[in-house]
């Protein structure tokens, strides 16, 4: 359909296949897919008119942006309206499930806040502009006539993968930058350096179904961990039959993971890494475990833990200790992860480090840690974000070296710390465009706010860092008409940024679909037999209805360097006693959700708070403060203060105050502006020295009393079934007994 | 004869047990299972249940009031009576324990009878239903509900829940409650309806896992099993079997007492269609 006007070598290179021979297995498309009601088929978004029958409703696959896990979605469609979103039981990643986040992207779509129409500044203000007039502006100032050049460019952008990011990239060559900063407040980047620096890779597929114990530092794998739902099935499985597997999860706060473990040890923060070693130590030395697999310089560190320093640090009781490293022992093959509370402190890459040294020391690597290799079309691979890019960002905008920034799919100003002065500095930057559905904190400072199409409403193809398995472009089609016309595609406009760059060279690529035709039309093997010219439409149709192409898997074995480093333990500050938890959850997530109002007003998985923050805390803390559930107090770092109302429970460490990320947005539409507190905030500085990420559990805080009473508004008016069978519970014991068959 | 053979026709009708249907001639027996050591407490289905019935969101003052209309909420208490309250010692060492809580669909419902213009009735597929144009509002039921899963619209909750274009996200499939109507889960019955339909025009019976409900749909651990307990190849019924609970009972005689199916209350002879397993810990 589209002509394509400029060398094979820039095609191949803009459509995200150069350098790669990589062919899909066979051109055998799967069939067609029946929906749940009755016999109408799952179609692609072509001619949608044709399939609009008036009470009857059809299925579109597409994937979901709520996070950057991409599970695939199908929407169910009738009279031309997005009326409902299921998992794709056809993606290896959720096979048909969703979280609450991913429910409740109807509600991002239809949300009553969104931008419709470009905005330009206008002294010192925001006002209404047509596309013209901001598109004008634009070519004026980052165009080739602008002079702009090099770094001094740059795009801010969310975890990217897919033809968007290969567009990215082109827009940014076109400029002579390479000023690509991706920012995620969850993440998981020192998990990935970690693998990468042991292993060789670094997303090694973890078999949590296969494993018969998980132990996990603060890893929140069925909450906001790398792939939840993902992760949540493969749980399931680890859970049933005779081998009910074992889940100790060891945190500062209790997260939803850790709501569901066998076993829950409330850890202080930043010992993880200890805690591991001094498991090792058990292992090697109490229990005879062969270690001849770890280096000695290694085996020199885990000798200086022992139990009663490891004990002494992390707060674990010896026998406690002695016990989880006999169970890892006896349920072989285990698998021992470290999310983000032990990630994010100075020393957090020791700490993950560490937990992987336990897996190898275990004999779990190639077991229940298995090598993924890597994505076949390495242009589309996720660019995976971090917060070292905010802070590199901040440093960026502060020495004045940013004269243009585009940016998309992030808040920085929300989720930046106060000691990184973003404000401040981003305002410093001279032009400022952002591609934005919301006017969030960031969008709010812009020079020019463009529109962009929902999720819902765009084409795209992502690829999820974390594989489930099978490789797979995950296919987003727009499962209805746009609900605004003054909005557009961002595909559409990274298209118009290149062409801007460099006129008529994209001229055949009537828009973003015709665009991802052509390049999926690239990619050897998949639309096109050896030397046919024209693409097969089936083959196309058939992708658009599984949402999925699934790419062959080059697995490449580990490789392994074990080095280890001492652990990084910062001693605690008598003036500030207590650690600052910001704890993620998948509700609000990093406060990118906090304008749903089903999210809003779905109870919090552990305190059961709606529409507020608050402060968990622990019984012994509350008493020592003399203060009862809803009562305010404040959370005070050297960087600022948070009053808040608390919530008082034992899934705590009694020197932890933990506060939900989420809230405290001064902007972000109705359901979200000037509700609740943003912890974040008032994080201290300090950041990992190895992968730059900041130090987000590294936080020390002073708690004290203000007398006041606040407003905590809960879903259900107890804590205890009162001695009833509501919930009953057995003993793991009883039901292998029984279960031994299913 | 034919007399006597009539009143025994029909007395061994009548002395069907309800497992069987009972005495009323059941089409179906919409029946669940919700295994509570797979339910993460995730809240998934809650949320999904909110996309696919219509729940309204009443916003921060009226939650506080009591006035959530989660026909599907996730309940989280932090004692374990089974394992012994003393073990909930300083920290919470067992994590919590999560109750994913809807209608129960009650085969002898305690909220039907109370009801003075048979708003809340039982229809021929083992559903507790409320017709919402004939409820006046009396709230009998929800006194009278042991589970507290009836919801009230004290007020006209879709003017503010809403506001355009979120209002083009309803469900045209079934209604928006205006003031004064009782609701609560449905079985998320529209679903069963339209299935139901799709068989019958095609001349042929449900099949087992072709009606799924929302919850179900989107659980990400598969932890809600749904389908006929009349149909004894579904899973439903199977694990309603292994788990040897039963309908027709107070108390369940179980040849082994280990096996984790229990019913909520079922002590008060309310005959719910929901059997849960028992949540599990390596204690
Ligand atoms: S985990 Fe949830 S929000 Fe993230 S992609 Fe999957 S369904 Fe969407
Ligand atoms: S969706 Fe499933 S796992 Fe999540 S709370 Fe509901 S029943 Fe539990
Ligand atoms: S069965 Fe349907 S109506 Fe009932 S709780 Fe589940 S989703 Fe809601």
């Amino acid at each position: 359909m589209s002509k394509i006007e400029f060398d094979r070598r820039d095609f191949l290179k803009v459509m995200g296949v150069s350098g790669v021979a990589a062919t899909v297995a066979g051109c055998d498309m799967p069939s067609y897919i029946t929906s749940e009601e009755g016999a109408e088929e799952v179609i692609p978004y072509l001619s949608p008119e044709e399939f609009v029958i008036p009470g009857v409703g059809v299925h579109y696959a597409s994937t979901c942006l709520q996070c950057p896990a991409t599970c695939g979605i199908r929407g169910r469609v009738r009279e031309g309206r997005v009326l409902k979103l299921e998992g794709n039981p056809k993606s290896a990643l959720n096979t048909g499930k969703l979280c609450q986040m991913g429910q409740a992207g109807l509600q991002t779509h239809y949300n009553p806040d969104r931008l419709t129409k470009p905005l330009v500044r206008k002294d010192g203000a925001l006002a209404e502009a047509t596309w013209e007039d901001a598109l004008a502006l634009i070519e004026e100032k980052t165009g080739p006539s602008s002079g702009l050049s090099g770094g001094r460019f740059a795009w801010l952008t969310g975890t990217i993968s897919g033809h968007q990011s290969v567009l990215l990239k082109a827009h940014l060559e076109s400029l002579g930058s390479s000023s690509h900063f991706v920012h995620e407040v969850i993440n998981t980047r020192v998990w990935q350096a970690v693998c990468q620096d042991m292993l060789g890779q670094s997303m090694p597929r973890l078999r949590i179904d296969k494993a018969k114990m998980v132990l996990s530092f603060g890893a929140d794998f069925l909450g906001t961990w790398m792939s939840p739902i993902h992760f949540s099935a493969d749980y399931a499985r680890f859970r049933s039959g005779e081998d009910r597997g074992m889940l100790v999860q060891a945190e500062p706060s209790m997260s939803l993971t850790g709501a569901n473990a066998d076993l829950w040890v409330a850890l202080r923060p930043g010992t993880e890494g200890v805690m591991a070693l001094g498991l090792a130590n058990v292992l090697i030395n109490k229990e005879r475990m062969d270690a001849s697999a770890l280096p000695a310089a290694a085996l020199e560190l885990i000798n200086q833990y022992g139990v009663s320093r490891t004990t002494k640090m992390t707060g674990i009781a010896g026998d406690r200790l002695i016990r989880i490293a006999r169970h890892l022992k006896e349920r072989s093959p285990s698998l021992v992860l470290a999310g983000a509370s032990a990630a994010g402190h100075v020393g957090g890459y020791q700490s993950v480090q560490a937990a992987m040294l336990l897996n190898i020391l275990l004999g779990n690597i190639d077991q229940t840690i298995e090598a993924s290799g890597d994505f076949a079309l390495p242009q589309l691979a996720s660019v995976s974000g971090g917060t070292s890019d905010l802070s590199r960002f901040a440093d960026a905008a502060g020495a004045g070296k940013l004269d243009a920034v585009f940016f998309d799919g992030s808040n920085p100003l929300f989720a930046a710390p106060n000691h990184l002065g973003l404000t401040e500095k981003f305002d410093s930057i001279p032009f400022k465009v952002a591609f934005s559905q919301f006017m969030d904190e960031t969008t709010a400072h812009a020079d020019v706010v463009l529109p962009m199409a929902s999720a819902l409403e765009d084409w795209g193809t992502h690829v999820a860092a974390y594989q489930g398995g099978d490789h797979e472009i995950a296919f987003q089609q727009p499962l209805m008409e746009p609900i605004y016309p003054g909005t557009r595609s961002f595909g559409d406009m990274l298209l118009a940024l290149n062409s801007m760059r460099n006129p008529g060279s994209y001229d055949g690529l009537e828009d973003y679909y015709g665009y991802l035709q052509s390049a999926v039309g690239s990619i050897p093997g998949v639309l096109k037999g050896e030397d046919d010219e024209a693409i097969n439409v089936s083959a196309w149709n058939r992708i658009l209805q599984d949402g999925r192409l699934q790419m062959p898997v080059d697995t490449r074995a580990f490789t392994s360097n074990l080095s280890m480093d001492d652990m990084d333990v910062r001693d605690a500050d008598p003036a500030f006693p207590y650690y600052l938890v910001p704890t993620p959850r998948g509700t609000l997530y990093d406060g990118r959700h906090a304008n749903i109002p089903w999210l809003q007003e779905s109870p919090d998985q552990i305190s059961k708070v709606v529409w507020n923050s608050w402060a968990e805390i622990h019984p012994v803390t509350a008493a020592k403060l003399a203060v009862e559930e809803g009562d305010v107090i404040t959370v005070t770092t050297p960087d600022g203060v948070l009053e808040v109302p608390v919530y008082i429970h034992k899934g705590i460490h009694v020197d932890v105050v933990a506060v939900p990320m989420g809230q405290g947005h001064e902007d972000y539409g109705r359901y979200a502006r000037g509700r609740g507190v943003n912890p974040l905030k008032i994080l201290q500085p300090g950041s990992d020295a190895k992968t730059g990420e900041l130090a987000l559990y590294g936080s020390r805080a002073a708690l004290a009393a203000t007398g006041r009473a606040g407003r905590l508004i809960k879903m259900g008016n107890t804590e205890t079934q009162h001695g009833r069978k509501i919930v009953a519970t057995i003993t793991a014991e009883q039901q292998r007994r029984n279960e031994g068959d299913s | 004869m034919s007399l006597v053979r009539n009143f025994i026709e029909d007395w061994s009708r009548y002395r069907r047990s309800i497992d069987e249907g009972g005495f009323h001639e059941y089409e179906h027996m919409w029946g669940m299972v919700i295994d509570l050591d797979k339910c993460t407490g995730c809240n998934a289905c809650s949320v999904a249940c909110y996309a696919e019935n219509n729940l309204a969101v009443v916003g921060e003052d009226k939650f506080e009031n009591g006035q959530g209309m989660h026909w599907m909420r996730i309940e989280r208490y932090w004692d374990e009576p089974n394992i012994g309250n003393e073990r909930v010692r300083d920290t919470q060492e067992h994590g919590a324990s999560f109750m994913p809580m809807m209608c129960q669909q009650c085969n002898s419902a305690t909220c039907e009878p109370v009801c003075p213009v048979s708003a809340a009735y039982h229809t021929p597929d083992g559903l507790n239903a409320q017709i919402y144009n004939r409820c006046v509002g009396s709230r009998y039921c929800a006194n009278n509900c042991p589970y507290r899963l009836r919801y009230f619209n004290f007020f006209s909750y879709y003017e503010d829940s809403w506001p355009s274009p979120l209002d083009m996200q309803l469900n045209p499939d079934i209604t928006v409650r205006d003031k004064g109507v009782m609701e609560k889960c449905t079985f998320c019955v529209q679903r069963i309806r339209s299935t139901k339909n799709a068989a019958k025009m095609e001349d042929r019976q449900v099949v087992d896992g072709e009606v799924q409900t929302a919850c179900q749909q989107t659980c990400p651990t598969s932890a809600i099993v749904f389908g006929d307990l009349l149909d004894h190849e579904s899973d439903v019924h199977k694990l309603w079997h292994k788990h040897q609970t039963r309908l027709g009972t107070t108390k369940q005689k179980k040849d082994n007492p280990e096996l984790r199916g229990y019913r909520l209350y079922e002590q008060l002879n309310t005959e719910p269609s929901v059997t849960y397993l028992e949540r599990v810990r390596d204690v």
